[in-house]
């Protein structure tokens, strides 16, 4: 709702609340932002207005007819009545025709809980419905790639259909038919398998488009949900992440204009199983007489500090760990004198064509830009760099494919993880364990300098710690400050030293984030790497 | 005319004058008759001139709705840099309603130089006809229409050896009532489903290919060359005469229970009652008209009484509860089960829904079940109240009217001929043989 | 043949699905748009600024070419107009008269919409699946000659009863006159 000198501002007044919006905003999002929510179904944000569900209709005063105000431009003066008697009337007619076919089969869909059809029908639909005569059956079909189509639940706002026209560019799927016998379809042998189909699934309002991966894991009300960024490209997809008795169950895009507007792609969303990985390191490790001996923090950092005493320290980073993570593991190489490099994972880049610069990304890592102001440098052979007798700290890289030789070049090694690699077992000393990104708090830095914070989705198994917290506990521990009590606290050290974040704290960045100064400089195609 | 019946002495054939004669439907036959003077007459006017004729003529849409057609032509701004378009509407499929397909079947040079003129008031190059695909006769002689008039130099980017660009194209249909509605027409002809579109923007603004677009019914477009030849004034001497608002020759399709239904022109205005009674012949021996639909399936119905005292023309329909509509009127008579009749109205529209939105696409449907139920002897007396509930949901809230035509028979059903429905109400069933049991 | 998943993916493709098998019982597709076909196209395209427009005219070249519109034929069109499959598939469910199977030598539609209603258009239906042998709507005669079904409105409403045979429009049908009628199409 960017206001500019050059837009004309429209006075109104909606509920008998008064607003200004500039000319050409909708009444249902001129009301939006007078704190009324307008019901609706056809009507998305992200998708060109259809007009058709009539579920939005208001009373605009001095109007013939109900205005559906998905459709209809504010205008000077206009009193709008979204909850008069003449436009409650309205919509409860429009839900009693949407009950009519409807199987009311809440108590197996997936959607219950979260379904747009069952919250407005409590809150303006009739009691009972006067329907009488057989119901229209229409069997459930896949849609291929992750969605399935349970036709019978489906209101026909055609969000799915306009969704794959306009934003993915693909028009795979088509409403067919007419009258009361159309549906949702699609051409046999092709597929819903676009990199971006499955946002279908989020866009439709009830429970006719269904996630088969999600399909009958939990119910919307047994589900937790945290606000985090999706770790699975530097794109930084903004995103909810759901977890069901401390295991992720499923994540969702969370809107965000500036990076993903309400779309986040079928790898980010489905690549959450590693979140659950049941082979993690639970406890500090200390190597005695030759074997890793669990430990308390205390006993390992102290251990950590001293195999670090006097040694230069080489870091192996996963470019997935936070800022703060990074930052701290960065202040640790220059104080020993050491250096540090991360790789990438690579993975074809795929865009959504109606969005601009939203892709899933080719770089397969949360934080590229973070590891690269860290002062950590991108190699494919990220070893190379280390010198004999540096202490090797591999800070959560699992170091498959690495030559086995160069790291026996390690004076001792190190590991700051939430797995313990099989080699590792063999040559680690100190194993310090981490809790994942949907364990901890923290931000990443996108691959357009833009930093958002995540939150905390679950616990973290065993004794393992947050990544900030670790390192900073080990930064004391080599004499080197107090360490820090939370993520904020953390961030606002990274900011002290970096110019490009000044400004930016927990509270600023809030749950959109906000872009560095060189990505601001930069504009949106930009962003260099920085030392 | 009659037709195909011979004429009647009162009626007054502008339109329809040459139904019936093999020889008008070919190029030279109509030339004799005066076709294509009018246009290159027009084609040496200006747009402006020519809007202003039809404005002062009085001219109103013949589709349905009834807009004045001048002004609806001076909405176009030639020279605006855009490419303008004309569609004519030939998708005649109102229920009742069989007048433009006599004028394509026996008069297709009338609406060629109609379009032609039409496209030039306006500023646009290309007409479309949009016929529908069942008028496979009308599609034939139209697209020969065409060819003639192309071949003659009539058409193309010499038109009539004035230097002007006017092209006629047919475009056929594949079977959607709802293709009838303007915009659902320009959804169609640009190769999507026919769904109508959001008004604003209308299609003035924004019509065909995005482009400014004018759409005209038929019978409104060849009345065109008429007007021209004969000139506005003319033209408003048909018509009552306490009535400017109505003015010129309409055709009226008549079926139904009636003794000769078929086509019929007379001047808006003209007495209801005489119509049906002189023109028409009146009921079938031994019986009487009980229901008439005066302007297609869409409008009200009538009693016989409201009927009887009916001018025909845009105000006197309203006048008497209903609407003139696209001029089909279908009679019932008392030998009928009127609510079968209304069911089956119903249906018409369930099956015709383009499905865009909620009320339509779920309340044809519902109102078809319930009514069929009723008709099929388990009906009840909530059912009645029901289906005015329902069609209140129906009417003014969707897309475009498909949706209140659906309702309007309904409701104007059980408020005129209540007793019908609570009779097959108490029956229980007795009726309903459905067609398919032989 | 896409497979989300490892076990959908293992089984084995079934031969209708394959994209590179538009026909239906393995006979190779011939396109429709060959020769003067693909002529008349050109000049439609000529008609229009979009290619998209042609579509209702591409399909009537299909189906006159066919006498039905296959999957086939859809993603034939689809590839000249620079649509998708699944949009030519939601335009032609949208439009009663393109034939989305094949259909009988005679596909007799007659209208029983109120006009015609009123004036018996019922007893014609019924005279026809008699006459015919179809006995059912919808239902292809045991010869395969006839299939009969109901429309709405066709528009000749003054001319009961009203029937297509075909792309034949025939006026002023009644139950008696059907067996003539019946024995003029050959």
């Amino acid at each position: 709702m960017a206001t500019t000198a050059n837009v004309k501002m429209i006075n109104l007044t909606i509920e008998g609340r008064a607003v200004s919006v500039p000319d050409g905003t909708s009444i249902l999002e001129a009301a939006k932002v007078a704190g009324v929510l307008v019901p609706h179904y056809c009507y998305h944000p992200g998708l060109p207005v259809a007009g058709v569900c009539r579920m939005c209709l208001v009373e605009v005063e001095k109007a013939p007819k109900l205005a559906p105000s998905c459709a209809t431009s504010v205008a000077e003066g206009q009193v709008v009545h979204v909850h008069s008697e003449k436009a409650l009337e309205a919509r409860k007619g429009v839900l009693e025709m949407l009950l009519i076919n409807h199987p009311l089969d809440c108590p197996i869909c997936d959607q219950a809980g979260e379904c747009e059809l069952q919250d407005y029908t409590f809150q303006e639909g009739r009691a009972e419905g006067r329907y009488r005569d057989p119901k229209r059956f229409n069997p459930v079909e896949d849609f291929g790639g992750d969605v399935v189509y349970v036709a019978n639940r489906c209101i026909l706002c055609t969000r799915c259909v306009r969704f794959m026209d306009d934003v993915a560019h693909d028009p795979v799927l088509t409403v067919a038919e007419r009258g009361d016998r159309a549906l949702i379809g699609k051409f046999e042998g092709q597929d819903l398998t676009h990199p971006w189909a499955g946002n279908v699934v989020d866009l439709c309002p009830v429970g006719a488009l269904l996630s088969k991966d999600s399909l009958n894991k939990a119910r919307a009300w047994e589900m937790d949900r945290a606000a985090s960024v999706c770790p699975n490209c530097s794109q930084g997809c903004n995103m909810i992440v759901e977890t069901r008795d401390n295991q992720v169950v499923r994540l969702r895009p969370r809107p965000n204009d500036a990076v993903n507007k309400y779309f986040m792609c079928d790898h980010g969303r489905l690549n959450y199983r590693w979140m659950n990985r049941a082979d993690r390191v639970e406890e500090p490790l200390v190597r005695q007489a030759g074997v890793l001996a669990k430990t308390d923090w205390e006993i390992a950092l102290r251990s950590a500090a001293a195999l670090l005493a006097g040694k230069r320290a080489f870091v192996l980073a996963s470019p997935n760990l936070s800022n703060e993570a990074l930052f701290l593991l960065g202040k640790l190489v220059r104080r020993t004198g050491g250096s540090g490099s991360f790789r990438v994972n690579h993975g074809p880049e795929a865009p959504l064509p109606g969005v601009e610069d939203l892709a899933l990304r080719s770089d397969r890592a949360a934080n590229v830009r973070g590891a690269e102001m860290a002062g950590f440098r991108r190699s494919e052979n990220p070893l190379s760099a280390m010198q004999a007798g540096d202490v090797l700290i591999v800070a959560d890289e699992e170091l498959g494919d690495v030559d086995a030789a160069a790291a026996a070049k390690a004076g001792a090694i190190l590991v700051i993880g939430t797995t313990l690699p099989a080699w590792a077992r063999h040559g680690a000393n100190v194993v310090l364990p981490i809790a994942n990104c949907v364990e901890e708090e923290g931000t990443f830095t996108n691959l357009r300098g833009r930093v958002q914070r995540f939150l905390q989705a679950k616990a973290a198994p065993g004794s393992a710690r947050p990544s900030f917290f670790v390192l900073g506990d080990l930064l004391a521990a080599m004499g080197d400050g107090q360490g820090y009590w939370t993520a904020s606290q953390a961030f606002d050290a990274l900011v002290a030293t970096q110019p490009s974040l000044a400004g930016m704290s927990y509270d600023t960045l809030a749950l959109k984030g906000a872009a560095s100064a060189d990505a601001m400089a930069a504009g949106v195609g930009g962003g260099g790497a920085r030392t | 005319m009659g037709f195909p019946h011979r004429p009647h002495e009162r009626e007054t054939l502008v339109l329809s004058k040459h139904f019936g004669e093999h020889e008008a439907i070919g190029l030279d036959g109509w030339r004799k008759r005066g076709g294509y003077v009018a246009l290159e007459k027009a084609l040496r006017m200006t747009p402006a001139e020519i809007v202003n004729v039809v404005k002062e003529s009085g001219l109103r849409g013949r589709g349905g709705a009834g807009f004045p057609t001048g002004v609806k032509w001076s909405f176009m701004k030639p020279g605006d840099g855009k490419p303008h378009y004309l569609c004519c509407n030939a998708d005649e499929s109102e229920p009742g309603t069989f007048k433009d397909r006599e004028i394509m079947r026996w008069t297709p040079h009338a609406l060629v130089e109609g379009c032609a003129i039409g496209a030039y008031a306006i500023g646009a190059e290309v007409a479309y006809v949009y016929i529908r695909g069942e008028y496979t006769e009308a599609l034939d002689k139209m697209n020969a229409a065409c060819r003639e008039a192309y071949a003659a130099g009539i058409l193309g980017t010499n038109a009539m050896g004035t230097g002007k660009t006017v092209h006629v194209y047919v475009h056929k249909g594949a079977g959607a009532y709802i293709c009838g509605e303007e915009t659902a027409l320009m959804n169609s002809l640009e190769g999507r489903r026919g769904n109508p579109r959001i008004k604003p923007p209308f299609p003035a603004v924004a019509g065909l290919f995005g482009q400014p677009t004018t759409i005209n019914n038929v019978e409104t477009l060849v009345a065109v060359p008429h007007i021209l030849n004969n000139g506005a004034e003319w033209y408003k001497t048909f018509g009552r005469p306490d009535n400017p608002r109505s003015t010129g020759t309409k055709l009226f399709s008549v079926c139904g229970n009636i003794q000769r239904p078929g086509n019929y022109e007379v001047t808006l205005g003209f007495p209801f009652k005489d119509f049906l009674y002189e023109l028409c012949g009146g009921p079938l021996p031994g019986r009487n008209f009980k229901a008439i639909i005066p302007g297609g399936i869409s409008v009200p119905i009538q009693t016989r009484e409201e009927a009887e005292s009916s001018p025909m023309d845009y105000e006197g329909f309203v006048a008497n509860g209903t609407m003139l509509g696209s001029g089909g009127v279908i009679v019932i008579d008392d030998a009928q089960n009127l609510v079968k009749q209304i069911a089956r109205a119903a249906r018409f529209f369930a099956h015709e829904s383009c499905a865009q939105c909620t009320q339509c696409r779920e309340g044809t449907a519902w109102t078809t079940k319930i009514l069929e139920r009723i008709v099929a002897g388990d009906g009840t007396h909530e059912d009645l109240d029901t289906l005015l509930e329902i069609s209140e949901n129906m009417t003014g809230k969707t897309i475009c009217v498909l949706s209140d035509s659906c309702a309007t028979p309904v409701v104007s059903g059980i408020k005129k001929f209540r007793a019908d429905f609570e009779a097959l109400i108490k029956k229980k069933r007795v009726h309903m043989v459905p067609a398919q049991v032989a | 043949m896409s497979a989300p998943h490892g076990e959908i993916g293992e089984m084995h493709a079934p031969a209708h699905a394959s994209h590179g098998d538009r026909g239906h019982h393995h006979v190779p597709y011939s396109p429709v748009f060959t020769g003067a076909r693909r002529a008349e196209l050109d000049e439609l395209l000529t008609r229009y600024p979009t290619k998209m427009a042609a579509l209702l005219p591409a399909l009537w070249i299909v189906q006159e070419e066919r006498g039905w519109v296959s999957d086939a034929a859809m993603a034939e069109v689809s590839d000249l107009l620079d649509l998708t499959p699944a949009y030519v598939k939601g335009v032609v469910t949208f439009y009663t008269m393109y034939h989305q199977h094949p259909v009988a030598k005679h596909f007799i539609q007659v209208c029983t919409t109120s006009p015609c209603n009123v004036c018996g258009a019922e007893d014609v239906v019924k005279s026809l699946l008699k006459h015919t042998g179809c006995g059912e709507l919808g239902v292809m005669s045991p010869d395969g000659r006839y299939q009969v079904i109901e429309v709405e409105c066709l528009g000749a409403c003054g001319f009961n009863t009203p029937l297509m045979v075909n792309e034949k429009f025939i006026e002023s049908v009644t139950p008696e006159t059907v067996p003539e009628l019946l024995a003029s199409l050959g």
